[in-house]
């Protein structure tokens, strides 16, 4: 037996002499395919692409905007596409939930003098509560009624809002004595993202996201195995507000002012529509697809599509596109795009077996 | 008492238009088994060719509505027919998202075709019914007086429909169970279309009747269609009449409370603007009722419990 294990040993270690450079490929491939570092180099991608768009001529500014509104929203979205693609939920209460993040930064920092963290703190503080109240209630509506009772929670936050502050102006917030400029706040924001993105991977991927699958595919049968529905009801909401309120304290702090009343204000229904449209089209599974989704709401209009100059004549136009995008996403390729993508793949990888078999000839083992 | 007559009178457009908007989502939500968030921009397009044929065309109103009504029946015709029928077997929220796509559309073709309208009539009729009551003077609009009876007779005419005719027949049973209704023979395109086309013309309907008191916009029907999404879910969508019956009592019940504010309050206390606060708090008050209604009563106040199996 020793002796068995051993010439085992030494052909391992025959073979890792001899193909020495095959590991290292096979490693460096494997950092590549670790989704950590994948959120890392995607956040320095996007913070090279910011600095590049604010600091020379080879990007036009618009891309600043448009990549930083991409970057807000897509926490919200991240948290949204994990509350619908995983607990099979789906709110329209984004924006009021957004505007939480909103008036927790003013109330703390304008009235009370305190730092922009702790009003980071306080949002998901209110955040969780507001979570807690949505995650019981779905315990009793599901569906599409959770959907409209959602947007009636999202207009009794928007009122509340416009009675209290109709309009809040924040200015530019100092943090450690430092004004942030506009320009900065991608330093903050980005990072926030990445890491929004590292936690929610990490938690699809714990038994946390596999009992919300569960759930989604079955109530009855997650039950079964003993899967508390309340928890994880509970959970997804609240890390679905939590994200929300988080993305209202990054859009605050980047535009430094917001409108209750404004029907284009981001609690108002619009932005919740826009964030379910933007899971839809990117796919309600995926962190990638809903970052992408987000892209085709927010950004591609200021980044692509104003910069094509017969579009930029007819800016009206630029919404009708993005109106028929949705619709044609919606009803061809309902798992959105990362649907699309994966069967483009698919066809890539079958047409490079083909490529193959006519090479080497069929695989008959 | 004058005071709290008044209020009420004043309510009186508002639950015309939100009673004619919940009447067009309920109809779409049980044919179609979705939430039609385009109906608010389809019901502004009607107010937009109204105003159209009203203020620059010099046409009498009585043709203008009309006019509006057929145009956005036609367009919610379309949207089913051309969108929704080739869609079929999207799932409900993937049907929200279409709509919602279709706000995209419409908002931005709206302004092309109707770049610099703002407004449509001041009034059906014009002038005001006033008698006297505890010695407060109670005026009574007489275009509120000829919403009132339209909105009544249109919304008669289709639950004595509903209930009696086939076609209503029909819509019950499509609403029911879609598929088991066109095994037995019901033509269920032909029904969702017609009751696409009921609705697109209800919002316009609506719409004009708003128009008379508010600036028009291509947003201007969002916040009764976000009531009527509320009604339908308070009142139950298992029935017709119960969110129509829920989508009135909605403004009467805020303004009731802006009365209680400004009329008992601010007398009791003596203090104006801590009524005139508690009127400001009123839409978050009732939201809120309808909020604990909806936790007590999953199925709606009219609503039917259903079994569910596993």
């Amino acid at each position: 037996m020793d002796k068995r294990l051993k010439q085992q040993y030494s052909f391992d270690s025959l073979n890792v002499q001899s193909k020495t450079s095959k590991p290292i490929a096979k490693n460096v491939r494997g950092i590549f395919k670790n989704s950590t570092f994948q959120y890392l180099l995607f956040g320095a991608i996007l913070i090279v692409l910011l600095l590049v768009s604010v600091k020379t001529p080879y990007l036009p500014y618009s891309w600043y905007g448009g990549l930083i509104s991409t970057a807000c929203f897509s926490i919200a979205s991240i948290g949204f596409c994990l509350l619908m693609g995983y607990s099979g939920m789906a709110s329209l209460g984004t924006g009021g939930f957004i505007g939480i993040g909103c008036y927790s930064v003013y109330y703390v920092m304008t009235l009370s003098g305190l730092s922009f963290f702790l009003a980071i703190l306080v949002a998901i503080l209110i955040a969780i509560i507001i979570g807690v109240i949505v995650g019981f209630i779905s315990l009793r509506i599901e569906s599409i009624y959770l959907v409209i009772l959602t947007l009636g929670l999202s207009e009794i936050l928007r009122n509340v809002y416009r009675v209290l502050s109709d309009s809040i102006n924040i200015g530019r917030v100092e943090i450690f004595g430092m004004k942030i400029l506009t320009a900065d706040t991608m330093y903050i924001i980005v990072p926030i993202l990445v890491i929004i993105m590292i936690v929610t991977k990490n938690l699809i991927s714990s038994p946390t996201g596999r009992a919300m699958l569960a759930m989604k595919n079955s109530t009855a049968a997650a039950q079964a195995m003993g899967i508390s529905v309340l928890k994880y009801r509970l959970m997804a909401f609240i890390i679905c507000t939590v994200y929300a309120s988080i993305s209202g304290t990054m859009l605050i702090l980047r535009n430094g002012s917001a409108t209750a009343s404004s029907g284009t204000s981001f609690y108002a229904l619009i932005t919740s529509l826009n964030i379910l449209a933007a899971v839809i089209i990117g796919g309600y599974k995926s962190i990638w697809g809903a970052i992408f989704g987000t892209f085709v709401m927010y950004g591609m209009n200021t980044t692509i599509l104003q910069n094509i100059s017969f579009l930029s004549e007819h800016p009206e136009l630029v919404t009708i596109i993005s109106g028929v995008l949705v619709i044609v996403v919606v009803m061809f390729y309902p798992g959105g795009l990362a649907q699309l993508l994966q069967g483009f793949k698919g066809k890539i990888s079958k047409l490079l077996l083909k490529i193959r078999e006519a090479k080497y000839g069929k695989d008959l083992g | 008492m004058g005071y709290f007559l008044d209020t009420v009178l004043d309510s009186t457009t508002a639950m015309c238009v939100t009673a004619l908007v919940t009447m067009a989502i309920t109809l779409i939500f049980k044919t179609s088994f979705t939430t039609n968030f385009a109906q608010g921009v389809i019901s502004a397009f009607g107010a937009f060719v109204a105003s159209t044929f009203f203020n620059k065309m010099g046409w009498p109103i009585w043709c203008a509505v009309p006019i509006s009504i057929i145009v956005s029946a036609a367009i919610a015709v379309l949207v089913d027919v051309g969108i929704f029928r080739r869609g079929r077997y999207v799932n409900a929220v993937g049907k929200q998202i279409i709509t919602m796509g279709l706000i995209s559309v419409i908002v931005s073709i709206t302004p092309l075709i109707f770049p610099d309208l703002k407004y449509f009539a001041t009034n059906f009729l014009s002038g005001n019914i006033s008698f006297v009551i505890d010695g407060y003077n109670v005026t009574l609009a007489k275009n509120a007086l000829v919403s009132v009876i339209i909105t009544t007779i249109v919304l008669a005419t289709i639950f004595i429909t509903l209930r009696y005719s086939k076609w209503g027949l029909s819509v019950r049973a499509t609403a029911s169970n879609e598929y088991v209704a066109g095994m037995m023979g019901i033509n269920t395109h032909i029904v969702t279309a017609i009751s696409w086309g009921i609705a697109g013309g209800l919002g316009a309907l609506a719409a004009s009747i708003n128009a008379t008191s508010a600036e028009i916009g291509v947003y201007f029907m969002t916040e009764y269609q976000v009531t009527a999404f509320l009604a339908g879910i308070v009142g139950g969508f298992a029935t017709f009449h119960g969110p129509v019956i829920v989508a009135m009592l909605i403004p009467f019940c805020t303004n009731m409370i802006i009365w209680f504010g400004n009329g008992v309050i601010s007398k009791l206390t003596g203090d104006a603007t801590l009524g005139a606060s508690i009127g400001n708090w009123a839409t978050t008050i009732i939201y809120i009722i309808a909020l604990i209604i909806i936790f007590f009563k999953p199925n709606g106040i009219f609503g039917k419990k259903i079994e569910k199996k596993v």
